[in-house]
């Protein structure tokens, strides 16, 4: 088995069938994980997961919500909660493609505490996988917008100064110290005010 | 000659597993079963309920189902791995067109009052962009509810917004509810209004509890609903299965529509293994009794299961949705080859193949030129191309 996560991660618990969702609770403290709430059912959910802030949301496959569930984790992108479900039917190799492929849900054929445990983990281990992936993608993404940005408004500014590269660019760092802001910021307020002056064209 | 023969041919074969979700147009998968369609079609075929669209998605996925009961947008959705990841999916058959509405909350009407002049502004949503204007940066924005992110309900909700002039991403605040919590969700007042099919809209009216304003029929004149998804891998090693199944589908629509059939089929879909509930909860689903509102359904945007090509599957309409997919910033950059892809997710011709037709030349022309995809693309962005008052079947209006 390996060793509990490094940070503790918080979990809620959505699940009608107390049994089954006491397994579940016993399985994720063995783990090292704490079971912030653990709910009946799913009326109050969005409410429930606004005021609690779980790092992970475990519910019921055949629950309805689970749409809606998956839908906020769309929507906070900031705050991303894998949706782990559990069920009693499916074989064990539905459940490893679905993992692997990326899905943080799946099917357990007889919910008892080892299975649990093992599959939790690999499913948890599969999410920061993909979120450290995606943060990278982003951040990558981000930065390379940002240097387009800059690098208009320079162009503007030499255009518009008549001076050189470095000193458009000195512009517009002292700028951007001056008002203790970032120099995309910067940027992006000077293209849109040479915009509105037709300068930049 | 092209009579069909009840096809007895598939034999011994596994049971098809169908999964479906609880609503009014299951009918025809549940009618194809109960009067046995599917077994004078010789398909073995076994029906599971299921809870969520994400449910039906992830099962048809894995192989735990072989085909379902989806929203039109699905197969599109998984084909291009939007919201999930990548499982080619496919539909040969459209199981039924329109049915959904916009009904806003009575706390919400009663304010658009103030805001309208006629009641054609309450229903465009130009009072309510009013309201929204006067309500200022610093309070809670109005949320709407829809279905699933990819469904008609979800498009044809932003695209009324969008038509008043209503940013449906910084304007409002838009969150999935199961169609069965809507009518609670709006008494409490935890959301201001929804889009979403029969019989949520009528229901809200009877309880008084809001008002529709809009049908979808209005909006996107008559479009598909819901679809017969099947896994693409499923349907290329079991096709004579697949074929066998459109065709007692087929049949099962017609039965439904039958007005003689009615009474037997709201016994059938109350039943606890379909929809579990009683008989006058899904009288406003069926044919043309509505609760008495403020505003009325035009008769044609009833759902509707048969009859003028509804069953057709429509390649005009899976573009349709990826250019929606594309305005609401659901669909990557990188797709291209539209037509084709919109032909091999939606298969007209396995649905002429299984009823033996003919296929028909006097169809609209919807292709596109590959060199204007980009272009076409931003043009419905910008909410410059808009569906055939009367449908898809009419093909696209393009504004200037």
């Amino acid at each position: 088995m390996s060793a509990p996560p490094e940070k503790e991660l918080t979990v809620m618990l959505v699940d009608n069938e107390p049994a089954r969702a006491a397994i579940v609770e016993q399985a994720m403290i063995d783990s090292g994980y704490r079971v912030i709430r653990r709910l009946e059912n799913a009326k109050n959910l969005t409410e429930a997961v606004a005021e609690f802030q779980p790092d992970m949301v475990i519910i019921d496959i055949e629950s309805p919500d689970r749409d809606m569930l998956e839908n906020m984790s769309r929507l906070t992108q900031d705050n991303p909660r894998p949706i782990v479900m559990f069920a009693e039917e499916g074989d064990s190799r539905h459940v490893e493609a679905a993992i692997r492929a990326g899905v943080s849900a799946y099917v357990v054929d007889g919910v008892n505490s080892g299975s649990v445990k093992a599959l939790l983990q690999v499913a948890i281990a599969r999410f920061r996988e993909f979120q450290a992936l995606r943060s990278e993608l982003e951040s990558v993404k981000s930065q390379l917008e940002d240097r387009k940005l800059i690098d208009k408004a320079k162009g503007l500014i030499m255009k518009h100064q008549q001076c050189d590269e470095p000193a458009a660019y000195k512009a517009l760092r002292k700028l951007a110290m001056d008002r203790s802001q970032r120099m995309t910021d910067v940027a992006r307020n000077i293209i849109s005010v040479m915009e509105l002056m037709g300068g930049s064209k | 000659m092209n009579l069909i023969q009840p096809n007895n041919v598939i034999q011994n074969s596994e049971p098809v597993r169908i999964g479906f979700i609880p609503l009014i147009d299951c009918a025809p998968f549940v009618v194809a079963q109960e009067k046995g369609f599917f077994t004078s079609e010789g398909v073995n075929a076994v029906l599971s309920k299921e809870a969520s669209w994400a449910s039906i998605r992830d099962k048809v996925a894995f192989n735990l189902l072989d085909g379902a009961h989806m929203l039109s947008s699905m197969p599109i959705a998984a084909s291009l791995g939007i919201g999930s990841i990548k499982t080619a999916m496919q539909t040969s058959f459209t199981v039924s067109h329109n049915g959904n509405g916009i009904t806003i909350g009575n706390a919400l009407y009663d304010q658009l009052q103030h805001f309208s002049d006629s009641s054609l502004d309450i229903r465009t949503g130009i009072a309510l962009k009013r309201l929204i204007d006067s309500r200022g940066d610093n309070v809670a924005p109005l949320r709407f509810a829809m279905v699933y992110p990819y469904s008609s309900h979800n498009y044809q909700l932003r695209d009324w917004f969008s038509r008043a002039g209503i940013n449906p991403d910084k304007d409002v605040q838009i969150v999935v509810i199961p169609p069965v919590k809507m009518v609670d969700n709006l008494r409490r007042g935890d959301i201001d209004g929804y889009c979403v099919g029969e019989p949520w809209n009528s229901l809200a009216v009877e309880q008084s509890v809001g008002h529709m304003l809009v049908t979808g029929y209005e909006i996107w004149g008559s479009t598909p609903e819901k679809v017969f998804g099947v896994n693409t891998i499923w349907a290329e090693q079991n096709q004579a299965q697949h074929l066998a199944i459109i065709r007692a589908l087929e049949k099962a629509c017609l039965w439904v529509d039958e007005a003689e059939n009615q009474a037997e089929l709201l016994r059938i879909l109350s039943h606890p293994d379909y929809l579990n509930c009683t008989v006058q909860q899904l009288v406003y689903g069926f044919g043309s009794i509505k609760p008495k509102s403020q505003f009325d359904w035009p008769m044609e945007a009833f759902q509707r299961f048969s009859g003028s090509d509804i069953n057709k599957p429509l390649p005009s309409y899976a573009l349709w949705i990826m250019a929606q997919m594309h305005r609401w910033q659901q669909l990557g950059n990188n797709v291209s080859k539209l037509n084709q892809l919109a032909e091999q997710i939606y298969r007209k011709d396995l649905y002429y193949n299984a009823l033996g037709l003919v296929e028909d030349k006097n169809t609209v022309e919807w292709r596109l030129p590959e060199a204007e995809e980009a272009a076409w693309l931003s043009l419905v962005e910008h909410g410059k191309v808009r569906l055939h008052p009367e449908g898809i079947l009419k093909g696209f209006e393009t504004f200037a």
